[in-house]
């Protein structure tokens, strides 16, 4: 509608169609002339011209000849069955009718995709084909089914044929109109015909069965169906699951707190380990004292109900030998007073320790600091049967069933001192060379305190003796020993350990002797004992067991200040007289004891006791009395001022077959002498009265002290035996400005 | 352990240590003296940067001793985590910070 009303407003308005450029269409068209045009007239043009439409094809031949070349005439040439059509194009399709026998044919056979139709009953085809049979009747020619189904497709064949040709030859449509009418009428003749047999042949078909296929239409000609298929290997599922790796969880909190207080342990623990990289020695001293609290309260506890035992123990000991004891401190002997110069010794106690009863005591010596402490040193002297072990003894008397301190060591010692300045530390020299010093104080758990190296320092042979010396330069403690591997050893106490330097080495007089590698090889004699000078701390005293008694100083340390020829056997022991430091007694295996004079080479005195001596102590009270220990189990002491050639006392402490004598030593204080025997035992006995003389005083001059008194008896008895010196000792000749 | 330093602080007895230390470590020997070292260099170098300590000693990590390495760096933090058998080390260092390294894929 819309567009009609444009019309008709664009019609109004015509005179403006050349401007508007959208009614194109509207503009009178001007025709356009090509160039090539004839030019007419236009009267020509004008006029009318008339025709007539005929259905009358013109170029249509009716009849078309050809000249037939096997018959010599011209022939009617067959026309296509189109009629009067002209046929364009013509294309021979494979489609068949349905209901054609061919086709009923290809559905029998199982091929053709059937349609709907197809697939309905059975009846209704039968019919068909009875009605298509009624046609067939009709029909004139019957002729075989396979040549006419062959005639069919020749018929088919000619079509196209008939058709080409057709196209070539337009004009003679008529003819060919005719002509197909006439194929066609033959080919329907032919087409019913075949229908006839195929009717026959389907409705004897039909009756049997009629199955629609489903199945793509394929000719067996051009198609043929092939299949192959490749070898399918065999698969196999294979799984495997890895073990993942452990894992765990942690959970922490981190705070400037916590980072403190960490940091604070740590640097608390680091503390303590530097405190422990301290020595062990030291620190085991320190760590046995460093316990908790409950510790130290036990310990105390323990401390006081230890002293409360130990007041016990002595109350029960002193009951019982209470008379011993009383006798110890009281009792002298009143029959001395009618033996004149005579005296005796009271037995007071034994002194026993149980594991040690088969060891031989092998040195004794009192306490300087405490007048009823004693140390024993428990080795072994048999040589064939040593000993595995051995052990140090602190013993008072005021409890003679047990020891107050005693420690079993890995070897026997065989000879032990006490330091004058710590009445606590006891070195000892033992058996298989190594030297020891324990400290009392310290508990009994604790071994010793110090211990000479097995393997460099200690001396390859027995130890014989040990002394304590001077203090060192820098205030170390010292002591000496000397062994049987011929060397003096000076031992420094360093906080930790045992520092040894070898004073001297003695060597013998024996000319080297080969070795079994062809070096010669210097003898060193063995040294059986030392005894240091009371105040030139610098001169020793060593006795070897070739019965030498050689005078060393620490300076020297090759030759001997002076030698003597003391004895035949080995020396045991040489003591410096207490009050006269040039006389010293020295006594040996050869049953003699001999007292010299420094500078001598002849002893002043020479008692022969009748066995092999062991020990020989001057008396600390007196300068003039001496005692000695035999094996025999007798103690002698003489009393030069007395009488000097006869013993004041002999008596047997120990019975002779079982036991021997081997040390004894004298109280500092006390008028009571203890020895040691082979068995074990320490034998504390009392000097009786006439053994300690004093001195009176003259009456001159009564202030005079004990000790000027003594020294002045000696040089008297000196005087009386021998010449006076002519010339001085030894020692203050060559060290008198030390 | 590594250099100690002692710091005063303040007033008297207040001191501060600054060396690293382990607080919680199961690693071997030879990865632990590893990442103890890595993290105080990385430390020391970002001193204000966490974030860059911790990329830089987790990148060494890994390149060390394998991917999947966690880093913490900090002050004041709880964690709770999972973790790879014998690759955990947990220290403290400079007295403030606490280095959590850890390996878990």
């Amino acid at each position: 509608m819309a567009p009609k009303k444009q019309k008709e407003t664009s019609s109004k308005s015509r005179g403006n169609l050349a401007e508007d450029e959208a009614l194109d269409w509207l503009k009178p068209r001007t025709l356009l002339v090509p160039e090539d045009q004839e030019e007419v007239p236009e009267a020509e043009l004008d006029e009318e011209v008339v025709r007539i439409l005929t259905t009358i094809n013109p170029q249509w031949v009716a009849d078309e000849v050809a000249y037939h070349y096997g018959l010599n005439k011209f022939v009617v040439k067959p026309k296509p069955s189109f009629g009067k059509a002209y046929p364009l194009y013509i294309y021979q399709g494979t489609a068949i009718r349905k209901d054609s026998d061919e086709a009923k044919a290809q559905i029998a056979a199982g091929y053709g995709k059937v349609g709907f139709d197809d697939a309905g009953p059975k009846r209704v085809k039968v019919k068909k084909s009875a009605a298509e049979l009624e046609e067939e009747e009709e029909p004139e020619a019957e002729a075989p089914p396979t040549e006419e189904t062959k005639e069919e497709d020749a018929a088919d064949e000619e079509k196209p044929k008939e058709g080409g040709e057709g196209k070539e030859e337009a004009t003679a449509d008529d003819a060919a109109a005719d002509e197909q009418t006439e194929a066609v009428a033959d080919e329907g003749a032919e087409e019913q015909a075949p229908e006839d047999a195929e009717g026959q042949e389907t409705h004897d078909e039909e009756v049997i069965e009629i199955k629609p296929r489903v199945k793509k239409l394929a000719n067996q000609f051009n198609f043929c169906e092939r299949a192959a298929l490749t070898y399918n290997y065999p698969k196999r599922s294979v799984d495997t699951q890895t073990v993942p790796p452990p894992r765990a969880n942690f959970g922490a909190t981190c705070l400037q707190c916590i980072i403190f207080d960490f940091y604070q342990e740590d640097y608390a623990r680091k503390q303590r380990e530097k405190e422990e990289e301290k020595p062990k020695r030291l620190r085991k001293k320190t760590a046995k004292h460093v316990k908790s609290a409950q510790q130290i309260h036990d310990e105390q506890l323990a401390q006081r109900i230890r002293e409360a035992w130990t007041i016990l123990e002595r109350l029960v000991n002193q009951n019982i030998y209470d008379e011993i004891a009383q006798d110890y401190r009281y009792w002298d002997d009143p029959s001395d007073e009618f033996r004149e110069g005579m005296g005796s010794l009271l037995p007071l106690w034994k002194f026993q320790f149980e594991p040690m009863r088969s060891h031989a005591v092998c040195d004794v010596q009192w306490n300087p600091h405490y007048q009823d402490l004693f140390a024993v040193a428990y080795g072994s002297l048999d040589f064939t049967q040593q000993q595995k072990e051995g052990c140090l003894c602190l013993y008072s008397i005021k409890n003679p069933a047990f020891p107050e301190y005693s420690v079993i060591t890995e070897s026997p010692i065989i000879c032990l001192d006490v330091y004058k300045e710590t009445p606590y530390l006891i070195c000892i020299g033992r058996y298989d060379g190594n030297v020891c010093v324990y400290n009392a104080q310290l508990t009994l758990e604790s071994s010793h305190q110090y211990k000479s190296d097995s393997v460099r320092d200690k001396h390859s042979n027995i130890v014989w003796e040990i002394k304590w010396g001077a203090r060192m330069i820098d205030g170390e403690a010292s002591f000496f020993s000397i062994s049987g591997d011929g060397r003096v050893v000076q031992w420094a106490v360093m906080p930790g350990e045992l520092q040894a330097t070898t004073i001297i080495t003695l060597h013998s007089s024996v000319p080297p002797i080969p070795g079994p590698d062809g070096t010669l090889l210097t003898v060193n004699s063995c040294g059986s004992c030392i005894c240091f000078h009371p105040e030139k701390a610098d001169i020793f005293m060593v006795g070897t067991e070739d019965g030498m008694i050689h005078t060393c100083s620490l300076k020297y340390n090759r030759n001997y200040v002076r030698s003597v020829q003391g004895h035949h056997m080995p020396v045991y022991r040489i003591h410096y007289n207490h009050y006269n430091n040039s006389i010293y007694a020295s006594c040996s295996g050869d049953w003699r004891v001999k007292i010299w004079e420094d500078g001598r080479d002849e002893p002043l005195f020479m008692f022969e006791l009748g066995s092999p001596v062991g020990d020989v102590k001057w008396a600390p009270y007196s300068s003039t009395v001496f005692a000695a220990c035999t094996a025999d189990g007798k103690v002698y002491v003489y009393d030069l001022n007395v009488n000097k050639y006869r013993p004041i006392c002999v008596q047997a402490v120990v019975s002779k077959k079982s036991k021997k004598l081997t040390r004894i030593d004298f109280n500092p204080k006390l008028p009571v002498v203890v020895c040691g025997d082979t068995k074990g035992t320490c034998h504390v006995v009392k000097l009786s009265p006439n053994l300690r003389v004093m001195c009176r005083p003259p009456k001159k001059a009564q202030v005079v002290d004990q000790r000027t008194l003594q020294v002045m008896k000696l040089d008297k008895l000196l005087s009386l035996v021998r010449d006076p010196p002519f010339q001085t000792g030894v020692v203050d000749e060559k060290f008198d400005d030390d | 352990m590594a250099e100690e330093g002692v710091a005063t602080v303040g007033a008297a007895e207040k001191v501060i240590h600054t060396y690293p230390l382990i607080r919680h470590s199961d690693m071997s020997e030879e990865m632990r003296v590893e990442a103890m070292e890595l993290s105080v260099t990385a430390c020391e170098k970002y001193s204000q940067n966490n974030e860059l300590a911790a990329r830089m000693v987790k990148e060494s990590m890994d390149k060390k001793f394998g991917p999947a390495f966690h880093v913490v760096v900090g002050e004041s933090y709880g964690f709770e985590i999972t973790y790879e058998c014998t690759t955990i080390c947990y220290m403290y260092f400079g007295g403030n910070q606490a280095i959590c390294i850890w390996k878990c894929s």
